[in-house]
């Protein structure tokens, strides 16, 4: 490919509309052989494939390609948080520095002490929030989900029920997280019900905005072919909703991650948490920022393992084109 | 035996927000298709043919007036050709033929295959709508009507969204197909040279959704749209035309 791009441009000849200069030498022309016009045919100029379409990195320098990679940019910005951290903990004794943390989650991990009366503790708490987590998520969702299509199929529930789930949609986990510990106590239920209830208006809307997004013209062929009940709910409806309704599911792993957090600190005795304020409390940052960072991590990793590449394998029908404005302007 | 039976069939659109006025898309039409014909409904753009086919597929209801499409007595299964493609666009060229089949089996696969193959796209079976081209999402909606083995064929347009080429070959194309099935047509057009290549008679339309002419085509088949008869049809077919738009000028003068 890089020959191609970075080939001088060809003088154009005189016969030649394309500009390009022909690459084999002109045929002797053998009058009157019937062979005359095929083979001179193939002798025709050919246009390069390269100078119609361009390959993507065509006209960059190795390193830049090297910067295009997404990989390459997000070690540099993993690098570039790093060094800020590391400046942080040497301007402030309230920022732990990463040796720090690390050792004190060792210590977390194998159940080492962390002085006086203190012992590690790890895959009780951590335990204990994914099963919390695990539990709220599978309650929500299919709530979550079946208040959606019945919103987004039937006017009467939308006019019943939209705006009450719109509100619910605007309240910030943090209430949730708050009414769930008044309602529950310091139970494990409080938090599987803070999760429930943020994932539900995530899923609801969501669902029903992609049951509305479904082109009313293919309800019309569904009905003049008498398209049976079951293929229209699965092909038709399901089929067209779920890249919302994966919109929606993702918004509440996330969400439902950060009320489960939110309770946990403020109204449970185990879990991920309740581990992070009690070392907050204990004034040992290291053991709170470890956690919180376990935290975010953990939430990371399932967004982009596990629920964007099913994303990206359920929709291939509707991969769009991905040329952005800095490529296309040679940035 | 397939009939459709359309009696004094009148649709009136109601006022909308944008345009403040009843729209009349047909205006009292009759007419009468039985057996094995193709019938070919010839009129401007906004004359109400689109509108005609979907009542008698029953996906629009009529103002007033009645439609029956029946086979033997029973309701008829019909295939619709839409204007334009109508597929699902996250389903594969294959499953969007098998979502107009009840069941998924083998059987319905085969069938499925079969029909592709006759519009010339069982490769391509395994992409998605967004990955053909216009012309190549048209043949999949003609292969899904002959898929659910119609008693009677409701084409709307078929081709005038492709490229003149590939419309003139899936022409004949489509009266070789026909000749085979001989399925009761009702095929929904304004070119005029494509009804006459493929009608055994032509009802025309004119603004306001009112039939003003009926009349045969008696010409051996397969026809080509450049020999002398056809073409002599055509020409009577656009005089009649131009007689009416005469007439109704006139009348709106003298009125
Ligand atoms: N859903 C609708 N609501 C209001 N008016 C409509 C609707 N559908 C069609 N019409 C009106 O009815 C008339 C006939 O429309 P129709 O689509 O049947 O015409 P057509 O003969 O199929 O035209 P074309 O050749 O352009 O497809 C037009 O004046 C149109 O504006
Ligand atoms: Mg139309």
């Amino acid at each position: 490919m890089t020959d191609v791009a970075q080939r001088p441009p060809a003088a154009p000849g005189p016969n030649d509309p394309y500009g390009q200069v022909p690459r084999t030498a002109p045929a002797q022309p053998r009058p009157n052989d019937p062979t005359t016009f095929a083979s001179g045919f193939q002798e025709l100029p050919t246009l390069p494939v390269g100078d119609l379409r361009p390959a993507r990195d065509a006209g960059y320098s190795a390193p830049r390609r090297a910067l295009r990679r997404p990989w390459v940019v997000q070690l540099i910005a993993f690098l570039i948080l790093l060094a800020v951290w590391q400046y942080l903990t040497v301007a402030s004794d309230r920022v732990p520095s990463i040796d720090n943390i690390l050792s004190f989650m060792w210590t977390e991990v194998t159940g080492g002490s962390h002085g006086g009366m203190l012992v590690g503790e790890f895959w009780g708490p951590l335990g204990l929030s994914l099963q919390r987590y695990a539990i709220g998520l599978a309650i929500g969702i299919p709530a979550g989900a079946v208040l959606g299509l019945a919103l987004g199929t039937s006017s009467w529930v939308r006019g019943l029920l939209n705006d009450t789930t719109l509100v619910l949609l605007a309240l910030p986990a943090v209430v949730w997280a708050f009414l769930a510990s008044l309602w529950f106590g310091l139970t494990s239920t409080a938090p599987i019900v803070a999760v429930v209830l943020t994932a539900i208006p995530f899923v609801a809307i969501n669902f029903s905005s992609g049951v509305r997004s479904i082109d009313p013209t293919l309800m019309e062929m569904s009905k003049a072919y008498q398209v049976s009940r079951r293929n229209q709910t699965v092909d038709l409806l399901l089929g067209g909703t779920l890249p919302n309704a994966f919109t929606g599911v993702r918004l509440a792993f996330t969400t439902g991650w950060n009320s489960l957090l939110i309770v946990e600190w403020f109204g449970a005795t185990a879990g991920v948490g309740w581990r992070a304020r009690f070392w907050y409390d204990a004034l040992r940052y290291a053991g709170f920022v470890g956690w919180i960072l376990l935290f975010v991590l953990l939430i990371t990793l399932l967004d982009r393992l596990v629920l964007r590449r099913l994303e990206r394998h359920a929709f291939q029908w509707n991969q769009k084109p991905t040329l952005s404005f800095a490529e296309d302007w040679g940035m | 035996m397939a009939t459709v039976l359309i009696e004094n069939l009148t649709k009136i659109y109601p006022p909308t927000i944008t345009y403040p006025h009843r729209v009349q898309a047909l205006g009292g039409v009759n007419m009468s298709v039985t057996g094995n014909v193709f019938v070919a409904v010839l009129g401007p753009s906004g004359s109400g043919k689109t509108t005609l086919l979907n009542i008698v597929a029953g996906v629009e209801t009529p103002t007033s007036g009645s439609v029956r499409a029946v086979q033997d007595g029973v309701p008829a299964q019909v295939g619709y050709v839409f204007q334009e493609p109508r597929l699902l666009p996250w389903r594969t060229v294959l499953n969007n033929m098998l979502y107009v089949q009840d069941r998924k089996s083998d059987r319905s696969r085969r069938e499925a295959e079969f029909y592709l193959t006759m519009v010339g796209l069982n490769e391509v079976a395994h992409l998605y709508p967004s990955q053909l081209s216009a012309g190549m999402q048209q043949r999949v909606g003609i292969a899904r009507a002959f898929l659910v083995n119609p008693d009677i064929l409701l084409m709307d347009e078929p081709f005038s969204h492709m490229d003149a080429l590939t419309g003139r070959s899936l022409r004949e194309y489509l009266q070789r197909v026909w000749l085979h099935t001989r399925k009761t047509a009702l095929f929904v057009t304004h070119d005029v040279s494509e009804a006459v290549e493929l009608a055994d008679r032509i009802v025309m339309l004119r603004p306001g959704g009112v039939v003003f002419d009926d009349i045969p085509v008696n010409l051996p088949r397969p026809r080509h749209p450049d020999d002398p008869a056809v073409r002599a049809v055509e020409g009577e077919v656009l005089r009649r035309f131009d007689s009416m738009e005469a007439a109704v000028r006139f009348g709106a003068q003298a009125g």
